[in-house]
C-alpha cells in the first residue's frame, strides 16, 4: 500500500468518525432542539453594543432592541463608539433610552466591548453587534439557561438578513447550518464559539476570567474556551434567533473568514496546554484537539489535493503540449476513471452522509423561510462553496506565519 | 465527559464497523479482478501455446501454411494488447493488493515469448508486418510520465492506422524481469519512451506519428 493510500484512508477514518458521532448525538437529541428553559425570573441585562463605522445600521439595531419582548426596565442599551470615522457616533448621541460612550480611538472590538462591561450595570452580559438585529422573543427564549449555574454564556441562532445574492444565499444556508451543528455540540457541552451577533454572557464570570482578550481577533471564540476553560457551560438557544448582515462580495467574505481562521488558530495557540487534558472534561479532551485535528486535517488535505489533482493537471497539460507538437490528436475525451476502488464506497458514503446532513440541517432550521430557490443554491454550496475553506485556511496561514495580518 | 462517553465509543464502533466493511470490500474487489485477470491468463495461455506450436509445426514441417500462423500471432497480438489495456485500467483502480504486479509480470513474460515467436515468422514464413516494441516503464518521472502517455496514444493510432501490418508489442522495463533485462542489454534501452522498429532500428525519446509512420510504410530499417 502507498503512502499517500495510507493518508486517504486516515482521512475517511476520521471523517466517517465524525460523520457517526454527529449523527449519534443527534438521533439521541432530536426531540430537544428546540427545547426552551422557561425563566424562573427576568435577570438585569445590559445590551453592550460596540460600533465602528456602523452609520448605516446602528439605529436598526437599536431599535431590534428596545422593541425585544423582555421588561424593559431590565434592559439597559450601552453602545460604545469604537473611534468610528463616520457618523455613527453623532448617531448614536441623538438616540433616547441608551447610554452612549465615544471612547475617541480605535482599540477594536474586544477593548470596545470590555470598555461596555466595565460600565455596565447588569447581572447579565448581552453583547449584540452593531449590524445584528435580534428578534422580539429571542432574550426570553435564551435568559432561563442562566437559572443553572454552571451555565457561563448562550447564544442564539443567527441568520442572514439580506439574502439578495449569491454569496449571501449561499452564507444563508451556510449559517442554517452553523446554528444547528452548533446546537448538536450544545449536547455534549462543546459549544466553543459565542457569536457577537447575539451572546449573553454571566457578568460575574466575565469578571472573574479577565473580560474578552484584546490580542485576539475573534474574541468569541476566545471567551467561549475561556468559559469552557474555568468549567463553564456554554449553551445555544436553537429556538432564539438573531438577522445580521453578512459580507455582499467575495473580497469582504474573504477578508472576514481570514479574520476567522487567524483568531482560530491564535485562540488554538492560546490553549494548546488544554490538549487532552482530562481534568478540563470535553473542553481538554474534545473542543480542543477536533479543532486542533480539524485545521490540521484541512491543510493536510488541500495539500493532498493541489498535489494530486495539481499533478494531473500539469501532466494533461505536458501531454497536450507533446501531442501538439507530435501530430497526435490533441482534443480527446479525458480517460475516465470508471472501475470501482475501495475508495468508491468511501465516497459515496461520506458523500451521502453529507447530503444528509445538509438536508436534517436545512429541514431542522426550517427551510422554508430560505426564500430563493434552495435547491441550486444548496448544490452550489455543496460543490463549490465548501471548496474555497482550505484555500481561506492556507491564506490565513500564510498571513500568520509571516505576521502580516491587521484588523 | 462521562455523560457522554457511550456516544464516543458507539461513534468508534460504527466507523470500525464501516471502515473495516469498506476495506474488506476493497480488498474483495481488487482480489475477484485478480482472479479474473488470472483466468483469462489461462485462457490466453492456451491459445498462445496453440499458436507458438503452429509457428513450430509449418516452420519445420510444413512451410506452406506459413499464412494460417502469421493470423494466429495477429489475433494473438491484438488479444494480448486489450489484455494489456484491461490490467491497466484495474492497476490504476487498486490500492490495497499488490498482487497485480504478478500478474503484470507474467502478461510482460508473454509479450516477451509473442516477440520472440513473431521475430520467427517474420524469418521463416516472411510474414510482411512490422514489430514494433514499445519499452516503457511503469513508474517514471513526471515528464516522462506525460511523454509516455502521448507516446502510447500516438501508437494506438499507428495501430489503427496500419492495422495487421503492425505488431505492436509493449514491453515495461523496470519489473525486474531477467528476460526483458536481457534484451535491455542487447538493444541497450536506457531511456523511455523507446521504439524498437524490426529489431534494428531504435528510436529514443517521444517519437511523432508522422515518424513513426514512415519508418512502418517505407520500411525505413
Amino acid at each position: 500500500m502507498e503512502f499517500i493510500t495510507g493518508v486517504y484512508l486516515f482521512f475517511i477514518f476520521v471523517s466517517l468518525y465524525s460523520v457517526f458521532l454527529v449523527l449519534l448525538i443527534y438521533l439521541r437529541n432530536r426531540h430537544n432542539l428546540y427545547f426552551e428553559k422557561q425563566a424562573v425570573k427576568f435577570y438585569d441585562i445590559s445590551v453592550v453594543i460596540p460600533a465602528y463605522n456602523k452609520e448605516d445600521s446602528l439605529l436598526q439595531t437599536v431599535n431590534a432592541v428596545k422593541n425585544l419582548d423582555y421588561p424593559q426596565d431590565k434592559i439597559e442599551i450601552i453602545v460604545v463608539d469604537d473611534g468610528s470615522k463616520d457618523r455613527t457616533a453623532e448617531i448614536a448621541m441623538n438616540i433616547e433610552g441608551i447610554r452612549f460612550f465615544k471612547k475617541g480611538y480605535n482599540s477594536g472590538k474586544s477593548d470596545t466591548v470590555n470598555f461596555g462591561i466595565k460600565n455596565a450595570k447588569g447581572e447579565i452580559i448581552a453583547i449584540i453587534d452593531a449590524d445584528s438585529y435580534p428578534e422580539k422573543d429571542s432574550f426570553k427564549k435564551m435568559i432561563g439557561y442562566f437559572d443553572n449555574p454552571e451555565t457561563g454564556a448562550v447564544t442564539a441562532s443567527c441568520f442572514v438578513r439580506s439574502t439578495g445574492k449569491l454569496i449571501e444565499k449561499l452564507q444563508a444556508i451556510e449559517y442554517f447550518l452553523i446554528a444547528f451543528g452548533r446546537k448538536i455540540l450544545d449536547f455534549v457541552d462543546s459549544v466553543y464559539v459565542t457569536p457577537g451577533s447575539l451572546s449573553m454572557y454571566r457578568k460575574k464570570l466575565l469578571n472573574e476570567v479577565g473580560g474578552f482578550d484584546t490580542n485576539n481577533i475573534t474574541e468569541d471564540i476566545e471567551i467561549a474556551w475561556n468559559i469552557l476553560k474555568n468549567k463553564y457551560k456554554n449553551r445555544m438557544c436553537l429556538s432564539a434567533k438573531v438577522y445580521t448582515d453578512v459580507p455582499d462580495n467575495l473580497r469582504k467574505w474573504w477578508r472576514q473568514r481570514l479574520r476567522w481562521n487567524i483568531g482560530g488558530f491564535q485562540t488554538v495557540h492560546k490553549y494548546r496546554d488544554s490538549f487532552f487534558k482530562k481534568s478540563l472534561n470535553m473542553f481538554g479532551l474534545f473542543v480542543v484537539p477536533r479543532f486542533f485535528i480539524s485545521h490540521i486535517l484541512s491543510i493536510t488535505g488541500f495539500f493532498v489535493f493541489v498535489y494530486v489533482f495539481g499533478r494531473e493537471i500539469l501532466q494533461k497539460t505536458m501531454y497536450w503540449i507533446f501531442s501538439a507538437q507530435n501530430g497526435n490528436t490533441v482534443l480527446e475525451v479525458p480517460k475516465l476513471l470508471l472501475t470501482p476502488s475501495v475508495f468508491t464506497f468511501f465516497v459515496m458514503i461520506l458523500f451521502a452522509f453529507t447530503i444528509v446532513f445538509t438536508y436534517v440541517g436545512l429541514k431542522t432550521m426550517n427551510k422554508a423561510n430560505l426564500g430563493f430557490k434552495a435547491g441550486f443554491t444548496i448544490l452550489f454550496y455543496l460543490l463549490f462553496y465548501l471548496i474555497l475553506y482550505p484555500l481561506v485556511l492556507l491564506h490565513s496561514l500564510y498571513l500568520l506565519t509571516t505576521g502580516n495580518f491587521k484588523w | 465527559m462521562a455523560r457522554f462517553t457511550d456516544l464516543f465509543w458507539k461513534a468508534l464502533i460504527f466507523t470500525l464497523v464501516v471502515f473495516l466493511l469498506g476495506v474488506f470490500l476493497g480488498f474483495a474487489l481488487e482480489r475477484n479482478r485478480i482472479g479474473e485477470i488470472e483466468d483469462e491468463f489461462q485462457k490466453i495461455d492456451l491459445q498462445w501455446n496453440d499458436a507458438k506450436l503452429q509457428t513450430l509445426y509449418y516452420q519445420n514441417l510444413q512451410p506452406r501454411f506459413c499464412d494460417s500462423a502469421i493470423k494466429e500471432n495477429l489475433e494473438f497480438s491484438d488479444r494480448i494488447y486489450e489484455e494489456g489495456l484491461k490490467i491497466e485500467d484495474y492497476d490504476r483502480a487498486s490500492f490495497l493488493t499488490t498482487d497485480l504486479e504478478h500478474e503484470k509480470r507474467k502478461y510482460a513474460l508473454l509479450k516477451v515469448e509473442f516477440w520472440l515467436n513473431s521475430i520467427v515468422l517474420k524469418e521463416k514464413c516472411g510474414a510482411d508486418y512490422v514489430n514494433l516494441v514499445y519499452f516503457f516503464a511503469n513508474d517514471p518521472e513526471f515528464e516522462i510520465e506525460a511523454e509516455q502517455d502521448t507516446q502510447a496514444e500516438i501508437l494506438k493510432d499507428l495501430k489503427e492506422k496500419h492495422g495487421k501490418k503492425l505488431m505492436l508489442i509493449p514491453l515495461p522495463i523496470d519489473l525486474d524481469i531477467s528476460m526483458i533485462n536481457i534484451m535491455k542489454e542487447t538493444y541497450d534501452i536506457t531511456i523511455t519512451p523507446t521504439l524498437l522498429i524490426n529489431e534494428k532500428t531504435k528510436l529514443e525519446g517521444l517519437q511523432s506519428f508522422d515518424t513513426v509512420s514512415d519508418f512502418i510504410k517505407n520500411g525505413k530499417m
